[in-house]
């Protein structure tokens, strides 16, 4: 408390002084909620690492992991002057930050073995893929390691959604998303409009208020202002498309789908008024691959990593860590440090002979992760832009098994492509990875037959990824039921002695790699004010 | 002549997707949906996916198990999402019995009860993740 004086130092309370304020006697957490609570909206995005002043006194950490988390921790703790080295279990750092391209290789835990074949040039990102233009912590680094970025089609009204289980017409078949947006919106407009107009919408409405309340329904369905009828619209598309001349001139306007085709096609699915918080654009990607990303980490934490090491045994005493690991030689070593952050999926952590505490322990079997699958399939002609002018976005759709099939953001125009042939999740997911590569790639192309008929012909090689069966993962990402978020979670978020967990699965971004880098954040910023304290 | 061929063949369309409909056996489900991790044999994958063969949890009390397959654990994903209840309680059985293990059969009203109690109750998958 004897430091609040800091807080008004010049006479002045500043906002920004009020803030390192809480910042200097709280840490950063404090001031963030502070910054929360006076309406500032940080909602769960970090911008910038904690500052971790003042003497490291010569400090040993190991990190555990050369994932965004652990080399956000090596990064940011060895510019404060702490000792530190990394033990990756892989050949390359960046965890799950991978994009395959040729030559990439992956043998999964069943002994399934693949190389990546696809051209020169393309790419799948098989782990993270996108990044929301909220995930501040993430773009920190991106532009503080210099990663260009470039533009994520995350919404298109001219993608498909393809929906097989509704019924009617309309099921089964490949529809444009503007016009079941423009259909379903128009037509649920027009019902309320209508209701509103005549009185007969049980809402508190006073005349003024029903006015405006019709004049947004009408601009929201595109409504005539005459009839409240929705008819169609542009937006939906043309038969004819407008153009020179009179011929075609102003061109022929689509015809909207009936209402009940629309309904039981539940294609609608796909429609909300706003996006999801994490699904928003502005969605960006790195050009080039989300691994640009790890090779920026890379570039300044590299030399503390020891690659191709894995973790045998984490046990602790008063005075610090001993981390037991086998080299890529079989060779066993130990490495000492003050404090251990341990990034280890804790899928993989059970299977680690550690010492933690019996409630840590039992936390740790608190959570679940999630099965999750990927295909990048190369195209010898990207036909969905050339034959159906869909450039990047999604082909929703409900085959089980699928998930969402993306169409790439980048390289457009160019000869090939390679695009997503599935993302799915969950049981799903963990059915269609009992089948071989092959067989994986032939359940991809013959979903995708069903929206694009140059599919099949089109298809050249694919590259799956399971991360589930992927060995330093088991699993796409934590996921937290009620009860283990309630208990386990906030066990895990403490230290166990000189261990520091870190990672996606400690945050409220799970499966974001702002998740993973605003937990390294946090946990280093638990460790510097124990070492300033000691 | 063409009219009659595409009639029978829509016939034995509609017999081929009847057939495998009828074609799920308590084996074929859990080949479908376990065998990806704990492999068809039963015995997993050492250091990663416990084997079920021979696994006293597996054999034991009902009620630990349903819930692991419910909800997740320690790893392991939650299934209340894809599987229906008698498909689980047809998935459980044959894991408690076969390779060996000798545990009771747990029927579909059990996998219910589970379902209540945990409140997981199967919700429709989302069109979005990460």
């Amino acid at each position: 408390m004897g430091d609040q004086s800091t807080v008004v130092s010049g006479g002045v309370l500043t906002r920004r002084r009020f803030f390192e304020g809480l910042a200097a006697f709280g840490g950063v957490s404090l001031a963030m909620a502070g910054m929360d609570a006076l309406g500032f909206g940080f909602a769960s995005a970090q911008a910038a690492p904690p500052k971790l002043e003042g003497d490291a006194k010569g400090t040993k950490v190991v990190v555990l992991g050369a994932g965004l988390a652990g080399m956000t921790a090596a990064y940011e703790l060895t510019k404060a002057g702490y000792s530190v080295q990394v033990i990756e279990a892989r050949s390359f750092a960046g965890g799950r930050c991978q994009t395959a391209r040729k030559g990439f290789q992956h043998t999964d835990l069943v002994g399934n073995s693949q190389t990546c074949e696809f051209d020169e040039g393309l790419y799948i990102n098989h782990g993270p893929w996108r990044i929301p233009y909220h995930h501040r912590s993430t773009l920190h680094y991106t532009k503080l390691f210099g990663v260009q970025l470039e533009s994520f089609v995350n919404d298109n009204d001219a993608a498909y959604v393809y929906f097989e289980k509704g019924d009617g017409p309309l099921a089964g078949k490949p529809i444009r998303k503007g016009e079941i947006a423009a259909d379903a919106r128009g037509y649920a407009a027009e019902l309320i409009a209508k209701a509103a107009s005549k009185g007969q919408l049980d809402a508190p409405l006073t005349p003024e208020d029903r006015d405006l309340f019709v004049a947004y329904m009408i601009n929201e369905g595109r409504l005539s202002p005459t009839d409240l009828a929705y008819t169609g619209t542009e937006g939906r598309g043309f038969e004819v498309h407008p153009g020179a001349g009179v011929d075609p001139g102003p061109g022929k306007p689509s015809k909207p789908y009936s209402l009940t085709d629309v309904l039981h096609s539940k294609a609608w699915r796909v429609l909300s008024s706003v996006a999801g918080y994490e699904q928003q654009r502005t969605m960006l990607q790195p050009i080039g691959g989300m691994d640009q990303i790890a090779k920026g980490f890379e570039k300044h934490v590299g030399s503390m990593i020891r690659y191709s090491c894995v973790v045998e045994k984490i046990k602790q005493s008063d005075k610090g860590v001993k981390v037991t690991y086998r080299d890529k030689f079989g060779e066993q070593d130990v490495i000492e440090a003050d404090y251990c952050v341990c990034t280890i999926p804790l899928s993989v952590l059970k299977n680690v002979d550690a010492d933690f505490s019996k409630p840590f322990k039992a936390a740790m079997s608190g959570v679940s992760y999630a099965p999750v699958n990927k295909i990048g399939l190369q195209m010898k002609t990207r036909f969905w832009e050339e034959n159906h002018f869909i450039y990047g976005g999604h082909i929703y759709n409900d085959m089980p098994g699928i998930g969402t099939i993306t169409l790439p953001s980048t390289g457009w125009q160019g000869q090939k492509g390679v695009l997503l042939g599935y993302y799915a999740f969950g049981g799903e997911a963990a059915k269609i990875s009992a089948k071989s590569p092959a067989d994986r790639a032939a359940f991809a192309v013959a979903a995708g037959q069903k929206i694009f008929p140059e599919y099949a012909e089109n298809f050249e090689n694919a590259f799956s990824f399971s991360w589930h069966l992927a060995e330093f993962n088991l699993g796409g990402w934590a996921e937290w039921g009620e009860e283990g978020r309630k208990n386990a979670y906030p066990v895990l978020t403490e230290p166990d002695g000189r261990v520091y967990l870190a990672g996606e699965h400690l945050t409220y971004l799970g499966g974001w790699q702002a998740g993973a880098i605003e937990s390294a954040w946090q946990q280093i910023g638990k460790i510097h004010a124990r070492v300033i304290k000691a | 002549m063409s009219r009659s061929i595409a009639f029978v063949c829509g016939l034995l369309a509609v017999s081929a997707a009847s057939t495998t409909a009828l074609a799920a056996t308590p084996q074929s489900l859990f080949n479908d949906n376990c065998s990806a991790c704990h492999q068809t044999t039963g015995k997993g994958v050492k250091g990663a996916f416990p084997a079920l063969a021979g696994d006293p949890f597996v054999q034991g009390d009902a009620a630990p198990l349903t819930a692991t397959v419910l909800s997740g654990r320690a790893g392991m994903p939650a299934f209340k999402d894809d599987i229906n209840d008698a498909d689980l309680s047809a998935i459980l059985t044959y894991i408690r019995t076969s390779w060996g293990n000798k545990g009771k059969p747990v029927t579909a009203a059990d996998v219910a009860a589970a379902r209540a109690k945990l409140k997981a109750s199967k919700k429709p998958a989302s069109l979005q993740a990460h």
